[in-house]
């Protein structure tokens, strides 16, 4: 026989201001089963919590319902008073009769009638209630680092450093990402390889970091310290214990006009290439579509060049594969080209280009030698045209969100071309200067005051070219709109920030969110921000949203630290709220009748197959089975299962129904 | 129908299959249901305008399947349940042997799903013109006239389950009207309860139903369920596309999303 008891708490005034609550108490002390019934004004409180407990060991009590607030605020908190009073915390339930009840209504006799109903419902729940217990699943200590920007670099360094072994795969033949391609960062205006390549190397020799670069996620199964993962290591076809990164194939290599994608197209590579000269491994990839062999046949020079006969053209792509505990994505963005714009030309004039190509052309190790040389005729820049927000907020092309960084590295271009070429003229066309950041208005400030950058407030409508010279028709919003024409010799876009390529793709392989951008979702935005939906998986850097490298290293560090805190317990507690198939007595076995339509219900995939042999070992059937590890308990297969073979543990087919009866 | 007495005859004889499941001549002129073992009794079978019932529903009746590979008589509503009931991991590949009687008198063999599913023709209407009538009378009804219609259609329902009984898709070992832990639906045929029973049956077969007109035949009191199957039919296809019973690995309309789902069904 059951003997529940009811808690109804007057949260201060805000329950007991609209319900009788000493009412709700006294009705239900006649509940049949209610052995105990009772009024506070802060449940919640320590005295409180003490009535409960108490109530518990002199009463016997085998199920408890606080009348109170949502199970949101304070489940927790009256789950865990009555496990201190030895109850299983799972029969305690709670009636939201506040969010449900006093706030939303006037005070009056419904109102309290209504409370009173709510309660009754738990209470018939609890009545039925079993005791629960977490479930426990074992955690392996390795982490996959997807991506390896600056982003994968700084959690794959926090995660090894913290002692756990960590595995990263890079898509592209070096690790870097686009911080690598940058010539100066703003703030402070340091060398961006300068900061970036001790890591680079640091990630290459950590004893417990395993990096695989021209390699990409295959697939992944399973859930939370327990993930299954395969990798694709595209074919370099490079014996690379053999190669020793002399270079001297790519010295030789005949196809020399190749555009480099390391140089964002303003430079040109070979079709066996290292991407960089500090690349990360520093061995070359053979691009076999624009390799003479592979295409034509005919060539086969680097295999004779190659002192160490390390060139492999039957090299083919293998699958490596892995058990992880955690996946940080960390897979970066790209930026909008400028065929993007028709009013800028649609790519036509190569003297207009975007913020990646102008870092090349400010690098030192870029293709001019950190002179800003136009990409047409090779002459030295005398006017240069910024242009901020370049489809950014911009609805009409889709793209309604701020890229967020352009702000700033415009500013930054403008003074490392002012910095290089002194007599020359710098002009920003922008909406407004985005310069929230420690010490970033600063230095916005100090290229309008001290390298006298001018700022115009307009949008660039038109660029046309007339003689060798691009016209930039502008408007200056702060002299009431007066028309402004600039004749520039190059133009500088600051595009917009999008997800990189295949980010769709990836986050669909992952099962975790993105929004209508393509970048990544996180768990909650302002809580829960380098969490995903699906645990065990977590974010860093621009994968995310666009953002610069202070951010993104310190998101980094972040999905680190949540990595290192879910390798420090060896086994995981989760909540036992799961979806269970049951079994019955033979001849059914079980009432799943294996249509397994529910399989693709569950956005957990946490549906498998189970076959329930008899003694001999022959399948008698074939039914579902919910993985314990990771159903998150939403519920979605229940109510598609026709037969009801599945239930939710903690909120069964027979607690509902009884709760419905109840009303 | 020698034809089809014939390739009996040959799989009977030689062992490729242990059953045929045919029609023959039942009471009043009409056909039944036949299941053929000896293969000197396929001289029963019978293919004719009166075998219309889908055949289907016995393949997975438990004192069929333990008699050993079948072949079935195979109108274009069997295939399209044997496709249905493969999709929903019912019948495997090379299960089952369909054979369709062809105009000429010859048979047509399939022995494989994707034979199958080269030979189920994919129309549009699958109505006969007095079913279309009464779907558009259905259809210009308001939506409380509407309701009254089906209202004092299911008043009439006895509680028989010969529709579920009839229906292929209906193959639950303990159907949801059984389950009494709880008993989400009441037993009694009083109105509430047929509402219950048949609203809930008709969600179990949305996007499921290959409108082989079954339940509505079987139905004593005359209860026009398939048109209310068919209409759902009609707005699953149109909401998430796709047909039940033309593909033996489609998946299921209502337990997959894709970004092109649309939404207009949340008003
Ligand atoms: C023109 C320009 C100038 C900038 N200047 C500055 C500046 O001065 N200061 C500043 O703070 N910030 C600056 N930024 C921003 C800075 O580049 C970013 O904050 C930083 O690069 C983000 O790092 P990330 O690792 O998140 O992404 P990324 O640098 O994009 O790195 C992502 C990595 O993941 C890899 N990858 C992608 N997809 C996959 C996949 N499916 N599998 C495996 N690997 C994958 C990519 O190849 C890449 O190596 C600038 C950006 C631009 C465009
Ligand atoms: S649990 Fe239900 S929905 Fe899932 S396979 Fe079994 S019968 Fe089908
Ligand atoms: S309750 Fe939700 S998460 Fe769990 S198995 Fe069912 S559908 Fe999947
Ligand atoms: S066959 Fe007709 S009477 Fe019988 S249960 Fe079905 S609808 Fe009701």
């Amino acid at each position: 026989m059951a003997r529940i008891g009811v808690f109804v708490c007057h949260c201060g005034e805000n329950i007991s201001a609209t319900v009788d609550c000493a009412k709700v108490a006294e009705t239900m002390s006649g509940v049949p089963g209610v052995v105990h019934s009772v009024d506070y004004k802060y449940m919640c409180s320590d005295p409180g919590q003490t009535m409960i407990r108490d109530a518990i060991k002199e009463k016997n009590l085998t199920g408890v319902v606080v009348a109170a607030c949502s199970p949101r605020m304070h489940e927790p908190t009256f789950r865990r008073a009555c496990a201190d009073a030895g109850l299983n915390p799972y029969l305690c339930e709670m009636a939201n009769v506040r969010e449900h009840c006093s706030w939303v209504h006037e005070k009056s006799e419904a109102t309290t009638e209504k409370a009173t109903d709510l309660v009754r419902v738990m209470v018939e729940k609890v009545r039925r209630n079993e005791p629960l217990f977490p479930i426990k699943v074992p955690v392996t200590k390795t982490a996959l680092v997807l991506g390896g920007g600056v982003a994968g670099i700084q959690a794959a360094l926090d995660i090894a450093n913290a002692g756990h072994t960590v595995i990263m795969v890079e898509r592209e033949p070096s690790i870097g990402g686009h911080m690598a391609q940058l010539s100066e960062t703003f703030p402070t205006l340091d060398c961006s390889q300068c900061i970036l390549t001790p890591r680079m190397v640091e990630v290459a020799q950590h004893p417990n970091i395993t990096l695989h670069t021209y390699s990409e996620l295959e697939s992944v199964e399973g859930f939370i310290g327990n993930f299954n993962v395969k990798i694709r290591k595209k074919a370099r076809h490079i014996d690379e214990t053999l190669c020793t990164g002399c270079g001297l194939c790519a010295l030789k290599c005949p196809q020399k006009k190749i555009p480099s994608e390391f140089d964002a197209g303003v430079g040109t590579r070979t079709a066996i290439y290292v991407p960089f000269p500090q690349a990360v491994p520093n061995k070359p990839v053979i691009d076999t579509d624009n390799c003479l062999y592979f295409q034509k046949g005919k060539c086969r020079v680097c295999e004779k060049v190659c002192p160490t006969k390390a060139i492999r053209y039957d090299q083919e792509d293998t699958i490596i594969e892995a058990d992880v505990g955690a996946i940080v994505a960390a897979t970066g963005f790209e930026v909008k080209g400028c065929d993007f714009f028709p009013e800028y030309g649609f790519g036509k004039y190569p003297d207009v280009i975007t913020g990646l190509q102008f870092e090349r052309l400010a690098s030192a190790s870029g293709p001019t030698l950190g002179e800003i040389r136009r990409p047409s005729d090779g002459t030295i820049a005398e006017t240069v045209v910024f242009i901020s927000c370049a489809g950014s907020r911009d609805p009409a092309k889709g793209i309604e969100y701020c890229s967020k960084i352009c702000c700033m590295y415009l500013a930054k271009h403008a003074m490392l071309y002012k910095h290089k070429v002194h007599h020359g003229k710098a002009y920003v066309f922008y909406m407004d200067i985005r310069a929230g950041g420690k010490m970033y208005e600063e230095f916005v400030r100090r290229a309008i005051e001290e390298d006298h950058v001018s700022y115009i407030r307009g949008r660039v409508s038109r660029i046309y070219e007339e003689d060798g010279k691009l016209v930039v028709k502008g408007a200056d919003t702060l002299l009431g709109g007066r028309p402004i024409d600039v004749r520039a010799d190059l133009v500088v876009l600051g595009t917009a920030v999008v997800a990189g390529e295949g980010a769709e793709e990836l986050a669909q392989k992952l099962h975790i969110s993105y929004d209508p951008y393509f970048f990544f979702a996180e768990a909650h935005p302002k809580l829960r921000p380098v969490e995903t939906n699906t645990a065990g998986i977590f974010l860093a850097g621009a994968c995310q949203a666009p953002r610069d490298i202070p951010e993104t290293v310190s998101q980094a560090s972040g999905a680190a630290a949540k990595v290192v805190g879910l390798f420090s317990q060896s086994e995981l507690s989760r909540e036992p709220v799961i979806a269970v198939v049951h079994r019955t007595a033979p001849p059914l076995f079980s009432k799943c009748v294996g249509c397994f339509l529910c399989e693709s219900a569950c956005p957990y995939r946490a549906i498998e197959r189970e076959e329930i042999k008899d003694r001999q070992g022959r399948v008698l059937k074939v039914v579902a089975k919910v993985n314990p590890g990771l159903c998150q308990g939403c519920g979605t297969c229940v109510a598609l299962c026709r037969v009801k073979a599945i239930d939710l543990q903690g909120f069964t087919n027979e607690q509902v129904f009884a709760e419905l009866v109840a009303l | 129908m020698t034809g089809l007495q014939d390739a009996a005859r040959d799989l009977l004889q030689s062992g490729e299959a242990a059953v045929v499941i045919g029609f023959g001549g039942g009471s009043a002129g009409g056909a039944r249901p036949l299941m053929v073992r000896d293969p000197t009794s396929v001289g029963d079978l019978i293919f004719d305008d009166r075998c219309v019932h889908n055949l289907a529903v016995y393949l997975l009746k438990p004192e069929v399947k333990s008699l050993g590979k079948p072949a079935i008589v195979g109108t274009q509503a069997v295939l399209r349940s044997i496709l249905q009931l493969a999709s929903e991991q019912q019948v495997k590949d090379r299960d089952v042997i369909a054979l369709i009687p062809e105009a000429d008198g010859g048979v047509r063999r399939l022995e494989t799903l994707g034979e199958i599913e080269g030979a189920v023709s994919k129309p549009d209407a699958v109505l006969s013109p007095e079913e279309q009538n009464c779907l558009d009378e259905i259809a210009s009804l308001s939506r409380e006239e509407r309701w009254r219609f089906w209202q004092e259609e299911f008043s009439r329902c006895l509680k028989c389950y010969a529709c579920r009984a009839a229906c292929p898709m209906c193959y639950c070992s303990q159907c949801i009207v059984e389950v009494n832990q709880p008993q989400w639906i009441p037993v009694p045929a009083h109105p509430l309860g047929n509402m219950g029973w048949h609203l809930v049956r008709a969600m179990h077969l949305a996007g499921r139903c290959v409108n082989c007109g079954e339940c509505a035949r079987a139905c004593p009191v005359d209860i026009p369920l398939n048109l209310l199957n068919q209409v759902i039919e009609k707005e699953v296809a149109e909401q998430f596309g796709g047909k039940a019973g033309l593909s033996a690995t489609a998946s299921y309309a209502l337990s997959t999303f894709t970004t092109d789902d649309k939404d207009t069904f949340i008003r």
